[in-house]
C-alpha cells in the first residue's frame, strides 16, 4: 500500500511544478556511513536514503506527504520505502486542523523528553541520525486555536506507537544478552479506543516570557523490560512492557540578555518502572524536571547546557532506577566562513551510571544543495547503556544533497 | 504683488537654509529613520552571496512588517535553498533602547519554535551574508552618537555625510560613515569600520525605487573588503499599506508558514 502511494507521489512530482503551481516537491538524498575505530573496525551504520516531500495547496488547506526510500547495508529489514508523514491540514484565523500521520513536538528541551511524549523516538541505530530524523510520526488528529498571544491545542492519537529499539540480531547497537535470549517488543498497543493517547497544551507568548501548560494521557513509550521463559523456543524472552500513564506538565523559556533560560517540568502518574531483577515492574508517580541555558555569545558562537532530573515517589529498593537520577547534556557550536562551516561538540553525561557520549562534528556546505559532514562519536563510562557502547566508538561521514 | 511673491519665496528659501544649517547629525538620522514607509509592508528578498572566488549562493525570503506605535513587528519566511525552506523568523523591534528585541526562530526540521536572544544575535551575520541582524532590522538611533561631517554628491545626488559611533563597546563596528541622500532620505552608501579603525564593510545602494509614493531600496550590495566576500540584496514585489493584522506576527503564524 505504501509502495503504491510512493509511486503515485513520485509520478505526481514528475509532472514538474511552476512556482505558481499548487504543487511543491522537495527532498534530499543523504548517505551516512560509520565505522568502529577499534577492532574489528566493522561498520556500525551504512545507509543511503531518498526523502521525497510533496505538498499540494488548495485555498486554506493542503496535503503533505513525506516518504523515505532507504537502502540499509547493515539492517536488511530497514531497506524499503517508509511513509514518514502524510496529513491533511486546514487553517483559518480561528482554527488549524491537522489529521493523519504527523510528528508532534512539545516542550522546550533539546533532545530530551519531559513533556514531549507524543511522537516516539527511533533508536534502531542509536543516535546515528539527527534527532529530528529520529522522531517518529503518529497517526492522529490535532486541532489548534492560533491566538495572537495564546495558542491552544488538543491532540488525539487513536493508535499510539512505541520507541523502536535496536533489538535485531544483526544490529551493532543491540545490547549484550545471554545466549539463547530474545526480545519481544510490541510496536504499539492493541487498536482500541481506550488505548488512544490524548492531551492538550496551552501556550502563551509574551514579550519577555513564553510558557505552556500541558496534560497528556499516554503510555511509557520506552519499554520497561521484564524477562520470562519461552518453552517453545527454550529461551529467555525479554518482553517490553508499556502501560498507560498520565502526564501534567509545563514549560517556559525566557530571554535574559545574551542568554535564554529554559525550564520544563512534568509529573508522571502511574509510570511503569522495571525491577532490578528484571522479573517484574511497578507503577509509581515520578517528578521530572529539566533546566537549560542557551548562550548566544555572538560571533556565531552558541553554548547550550541542560540538566534533567527524575525523582521517584514511594520508592522501592527493588527498582532498577535510583530514587533520584540525572543527566546532563551540552552543545557548543561555532559557524565559520560565512556560515558554510559549522563545528559542533555535543555531550551527554549519565550521572548515575557515570556513562557518557560525546560527538564532535563538522558540517561544510559545499553549495546551496550539497552538505558534507564528518564526525567522531565517543562512548565510555562505568556502566549503563552508554558505557556498553564503548565498542562502537566510531568515525562517520555523511553527504546530503537537497533538491 | 510680484515683489511680495518674490519676497515670500526668498523668506521660505532662507528659512529652509537656516533649518538645513541647524540640522544635526542626529536630526538627519532621525529624518531617515522616520522616512514614510507605510504602516505595513511586504517584499520578496533575494540575497546572493559571492565569495572571493566568485562562487555564488542564494537565499530567497518573503518578508512582512507592521508598525505598532514606535515598535516594528517583522516576520520572514525562507523559501530557498531547500535545506532552510520553511524556516521562519519573527521579531519585535522595540524603539525603547533599554528593551531587548523579541525573537523567535521556527525550524521546520525540528518542528519547533525556539525563543532566541534578542540581544546578541544583532551582531551576528544574517544567514551567512555580510549583513548583520542589526543591518536588516531597525537599529535604534540612540544606540549611536551621530555627527554631520559634510555635504557632498554621490553619483550626482546631494548627500549628507554622517559619522555614527556606537555608544556601547560590544558592537562589531567602531564607527560607520553614511552618505544619506537628501532627495529621498535613503543612504547611498555606508562605510563600516572595525575595532582597529580599518574599513571592514562597504554598503552601496545601487537602486532606489518609488512604489505607491514611498521611497525604498531596490538593490544594494554589502562587501566585506577584508575578506572580499559580498552580498547582493534585491527587494522585489515591494508593497506598502497592505492589509495585515496582528495575527500575521505570531508564533502560530510562524509555524504555519507561507
Amino acid at each position: 500500500m505504501i509502495k503504491e502511494f510512493g509511486v503515485t507521489l513520485l509520478l505526481a512530482s514528475a509532472t514538474a511544478f511552476a512556482q505558481e503551481s499548487p504543487f511543491q516537491f522537495n527532498g534530499f538524498v543523504d548517505t551516512y556511513h560509520a565505522i568502529q575505530t577499534e577492532w574489528p573496525h566493522d561498520f556500525t551504520t551504512s545507509r543511503t536514503r531518498l526523502r521525497a516531500e510533496l505538498r499540494v495547496d488548495y485555498e486554506n488547506a493542503y496535503l503533505f506527504a513525506s516518504l523515505n526510500g532507504i537502502h540499509n547495508s547493515i539492517l536488511d529489514d530497514r531497506t524499503g520505502i517508509q511513509l514518514q508523514e502524510a496529513y491533511f491540514n486546514y487553517s483559518n484565523s480561528f482554527v488549524e486542523i491537522r489529521a493523519g500521520r504527523q510528528i508532534v513536538v512539545w516542550g522546550v528541551a533539546d533532545g530530551l523528553r519531559v513533556t514531549d511524549l507524543i511522537s516516539p523516538v527511533d533508536y534502531t541505530e542509536f543516535m546515528s541520525s539527527d534527532y529530528d530524523d529520529m522522531r517518529m510520526a503518529v497517526d492522529g488528529i490535532r486541532i489548534k486555536y492560533p491566538g495572537e498571544r495564546v495558542n491552544a491545542e488538543v491532540v488525539y492519537v487513536p493508535v499510539p506507537r512505541y520507541f523502536q529499539m535496536p533489538i535485531g540480531e544483526d544490529n551493532p547497537w543491540r545490547p549484550d544478552l545471554p545466549e539463547k535470549a530474545s526480545f519481544d517488543f510490541p510496536e504499539g498497543p492493541e487498536p482500541r479506543f481506550k488505548n488512544g493517547d490524548f492531551g492538550t497544551r496551552v501556550s502563551f507568548f509574551l514579550s519577555n516570557l513564553d510558557f505552556s501548560i500541558s496534560a497528556l494521557h499516554t503510555h511509557n513509550q520506552s519499554p520497561v523490560t521484564v524477562a520470562g521463559y519461552d518453552p517453545v523456543k527454550d529461551s529467555i524472552v525479554i518482553r517490553g512492557i508499556h502501560e498507560t500513564m498520565t502526564m501534567f506538565g509545563g514549560d517556559m523559556s525566557m530571554p535574559l540578555g545574551e542568554f535564554v533560560l529554559r525550564l520544563e517540568i512534568a509529573e508522571y502518574l502511574d509510570e511503569a518502572l522495571g525491577y532490578a531483577n528484571n522479573l517484574d515492574y511497578a507503577r509509581k508517580n515520578t517528578f521530572n524536571a529539566l533546566g537549560g541555558i542557551d548562550w548566544y555569545a555572538g560571533d556565531n558562537w552558541t553554548f547550550m547546557v541542560q540538566y534533567l532530573h527524575k525523582y521517584i515517589a514511594d520508592y522501592s529498593d527493588e527498582l532498577a532506577a535510583e530514587k533520584n537520577s540525572s543527566q546532563v547534556t551540552f552543545r557548543i557550536s561555532k559557524e565559520l566562513l560565512n556560515n558554510t562551516l559549522k563545528l559542533a561538540l555535543y555531550g551527554m553525561f549519565d550521572i548515575d551510571n557515570l556513562g557518557y557520549y560525546a560527538r564532535v562534528s563538522g558540517d561544510y556546505a559545499l553549495s546551496d544543495q550539497v552538505t558534507l559532514s564528518l564526525g567522531y562519536d565517543h562512548f565510555g563510562g562505568k556502566r549503563g547503556q552508554l558505557a556498553g557502547y564503548d565498542k562502537n566508538r566510531e568515525v562517520w561521514a555523511k553527504a546530503k544533497y537537497y533538491f | 504683488m510680484k515683489i511680495a511673491k518674490t519676497a515670500a519665496t526668498i523668506v521660505v528659501a532662507l528659512s529652509a537654509m537656516v533649518c538645513a544649517e541647524a540640522l544635526t547629525g542626529r536630526d538627519i538620522v532621525q529624518k531617515e529613520h522616520d522616512r514614510p514607509d507605510g504602516d505595513t509592508r511586504s517584499s520578496e528578498l533575494s540575497m546572493t552571496l559571492v565569495n572571493k572566488s566568485g562562487n555564488k549562493r542564494e537565499r530567497k525570503i518573503t518578508s512582512f512588517a507592521m508598525d505598532v506605535g514606535k515598535d516594528t513587528k517583522q516576520i520572514m519566511f525562507f523559501r530557498y535553498p531547500n535545506d532552510v525552506k520553511g524556516t521562519g523568523f519573527l521579531t519585535v523591534d522595540y524603539d525603547d533602547i533599554n528593551k531587548d528585541d523579541d525573537k523567535w526562530l521556527y525550524l521546520p526540521a525540528m518542528k519547533k519554535t525556539r525563543r532566541i536572544s534578542g540581544k546578541s544575535s544583532k551582531t551576528d551575520y544574517f544567514m551567512g551574508s555580510d549583513f548583520t541582524y542589526d543591518d536588516v532590522g531597525q537599529r535604534n538611533i540612540d544606540e549611536d552618537t551621530h555627527k554631520l561631517l559634510r555635504e557632498e554628491k554621490v553619483n550626482g545626488v546631494d548627500c549628507w555625510v554622517i559619522e555614527s559611533v556606537p555608544k556601547k563597546s560590544d558592537e562589531i563596528f567602531s564607527k560607520k560613515v553614511m552618505w544619506i541622500r537628501k532627495d529621498c532620505l535613503i543612504a547611498a552608501k555606508v562605510e563600516y569600520y572595525d575595532k582597529l579603525g580599518k574599513l571592514h564593510r562597504l554598503l552601496n545602494v545601487e537602486s532606489v525605487v518609488q512604489v505607491d509614493g514611498f521611497w525604498a531600496i531596490g538593490k544594494m550590495t554589502m562587501e566585506n573588503v577584508q575578506t572580499n566576500h559580498k552580498t547582493i540584496l534585491e527587494f522585489g514585489e515591494l508593497k506598502f499599506n497592505i492589509p495585515l493584522d496582528a495575527k500575521t506576527f505570531t508564533v502560530p503564524r510562524l509555524e504555519r508558514g507561507l
